[in-house]
């Protein structure tokens, strides 16, 4: 395992290391984008970089931050909306055998339909607007989550309850004490795997439904064939999805510090 | 089968469908719903009877389907060899984990606009774009995965006289496939949606765009059922591949 002491960690060499890629990176778009500038070939319309970081200037000192407000707030309440309902549900699932084995397998047949494919219900049901955005964040991240609560939820193994029964604890407390940390464990983690998923799902609803937002910034620069500003637009994407990512891991190793290596990816 | 089985393996998940389409049907009883707003669940599975004959229904799952399955394959094999990359190599790792975590971050669905503009409605767009989304699944879990093997499958093997490569291939990469058929089997799910995802804004033909054109005509009956079929190929997908996995991986 590469967890524990034994990992060295060297920052001088992986700074280094990580600038040259992220130049050598620049220098190949740049190279392609020069080679392509000419039109012919598939891919005719690659903006260089100094074209996207000029886009990307002007971006943020016009709409930027009145954009990404608009986005944050959809994602923000669909996410919790949907994080929350994922554990309720879960936790009522994943308990209650005989409503598991009724109800896991119609949200399983749910999980494989794409956030995309519920626009046009939702557009119908809820019409144009916030309702219908948060309802396909809610949805996409409710999906998510569930699998991790109802797992969470059985993840307590019957000894430990049972000792704590022997042990004096009631039904309220062994639910209170074992039952409920355990699953929102587990919730934590599907909740940090469901802001990439709920972040694209924000995009597609924009996309489709495009009054406000980055989405609909990205969908209107689109539109107007103006390619090093929809570079630009993707870039404040990864961005603020990078960002949201970091400011849950740092909650994350707060709130379980133990769990420290489960939030490690790649970066060693 | 045993009862027991029987029970929670057929009847209940029988139950919770009659049930959910019981629900259905009374709230469009109750509130006197038009068709247009949800139509009853008779009506959607007769539209989707309906559809299963025709000449479009299974060419637009056709289309569906041979785009994910070329983005599918190419990104599985790119990421793989990304991951047994970086994996195994610590100063590739740390120059290209910086690009790779930036670019994992701009989700798939961001690219469509893009795409469309590259690419046009055509499939190289679409195969592009699913490929893009399974390759940093595979890319990250391989890499963790390889990452991950016990050391000292790798004593034994430097012991034995393995060079790097050897030990790249014929140990690392075979102790890390149980872990990356499951990534693969979540990379399908990954890939499925990306692919009506990027019908969906621009495309001639697929599931994504029988979706859209029923939606723009108010046919919703045929968008419930799209939605339908489209999960049922998902759900099928995933099982495939996971079977192919599990074949394939006998020697465990």
């Amino acid at each position: 395992m590469t967890s524990g002491p034994a990992r060295l960690f060297v920052p001088g060499r992986a700074i280094a290391l990580g600038t040259v890629g992220v130049v050598v990176a620049l220098a190949v778009w740049w190279l392609l984008s020069a080679l392509l500038a000419g039109g012919g070939g598939v891919i005719n319309r690659l903006p260089a970089p100094p074209a996207v970081a000029t886009k990307l200037v002007a971006y943020a000192r016009t709409e930027l931050a009145q954009d990404l407000a608009a986005s944050l707030r959809v994602f923000a309440a669909g996410w919790l909306i949907g994080v929350a309902a994922a554990t309720l549900a879960g936790l009522l699932l994943g308990r209650v055998n005989v409503l598991g084995r009724i109800f896991l397998p119609v949200v399983e047949a749910i999980r494989p339909v794409s956030s995309i494919a519920w626009v046009p219900l939702s557009i119908v049901w809820f019409g144009f607007g916030f309702t219908s955005k948060i309802f396909l964040v809610g949805l996409a991240v409710f999906l998510v989550v569930i699998v991790y609560a109802v797992d969470g939820s059985r993840r307590i193994p019957a000894d430990v309850s049972r000792a704590a029964a022997m042990l004096g604890m009631n039904a309220r407390q062994r639910f209170l004490h074992l039952i409920l940390p355990g699953t929102l464990a587990e919730v934590l983690i599907g909740a940090r795997v469901s802001l990439m998923s709920g972040w694209g799902t924000v995009i597609v609803a924009e996309l489709v439904a495009a009054d406000a937002g980055l989405g609909a910034h990205l969908i209107s620069v689109q539109q107007s064939y103006d390619v090093a500003a929809v570079v630009a637009t993707m870039i404040c994407f990864g961005a603020s999805g990078f960002v949201m990512n970091a400011l849950f891991t740092v909650a994350e190793r707060r709130l379980m510090p133990w769990r420290r290596t489960h939030a490690r990816e790649i970066d060693e | 089968m045993s009862a027991g089985v029987w029970r929670d393996r057929v009847v209940l998940p029988l139950a919770g469908v009659v049930l959910v389409a019981l629900v259905w049907q009374g709230i469009v009883a109750l509130y006197r719903l038009p068709v247009v707003v949800l139509p009853e669940p008779w009506a959607v599975a007769r539209t989707l009877a309906g559809l299963l004959p025709t000449a479009a229904f299974w060419r637009d799952v056709g289309v569906s389907v041979f785009e994910f399955a070329a983005g599918y394959s190419a990104g599985v094999v790119l990421g793989v060899g990304a991951g047994l990359l970086l994996g195994e190599s610590r100063t590739f790792r740390l120059t290209a984990s910086p690009v790779i975590e930036a670019l994992r971050f701009i989700v798939p669905f961001a690219w469509i606009p893009l795409t469309v503009l590259w690419f046009g409605t055509s499939y190289t767009g679409k195969i592009v774009l699913v490929a893009y989304a399974v390759f940093f699944v595979m890319t990250v879990s391989t890499t963790r995965s390889i990452m991950q093997v016990d050391p000292t499958l790798t004593r034994v093997g430097t012991m034995l006289g393995m060079g790097r490569a050897a030990l790249a291939f014929s140990v690392h990469l075979r102790a890390a496939a149980p872990a990356i058929a499951s990534a693969a089997r979540a990379a399908a799910a990954v890939g499925w949606i990306a692919v009506v995802a990027a019908e969906y804004i621009g495309a001639s033909a697929g599931l994504g765009v029988m979706i859209t054109n029923a939606a723009t005509s108010l046919q919703t009956a045929t968008v419930i059922a799209g939605m339908i079929a489209m999960g049922l190929i998902g759900a099928a997908v995933s099982a495939a591949v996971g079977w192919l996995a599990r074949s394939r991986l006998d020697y465990r």
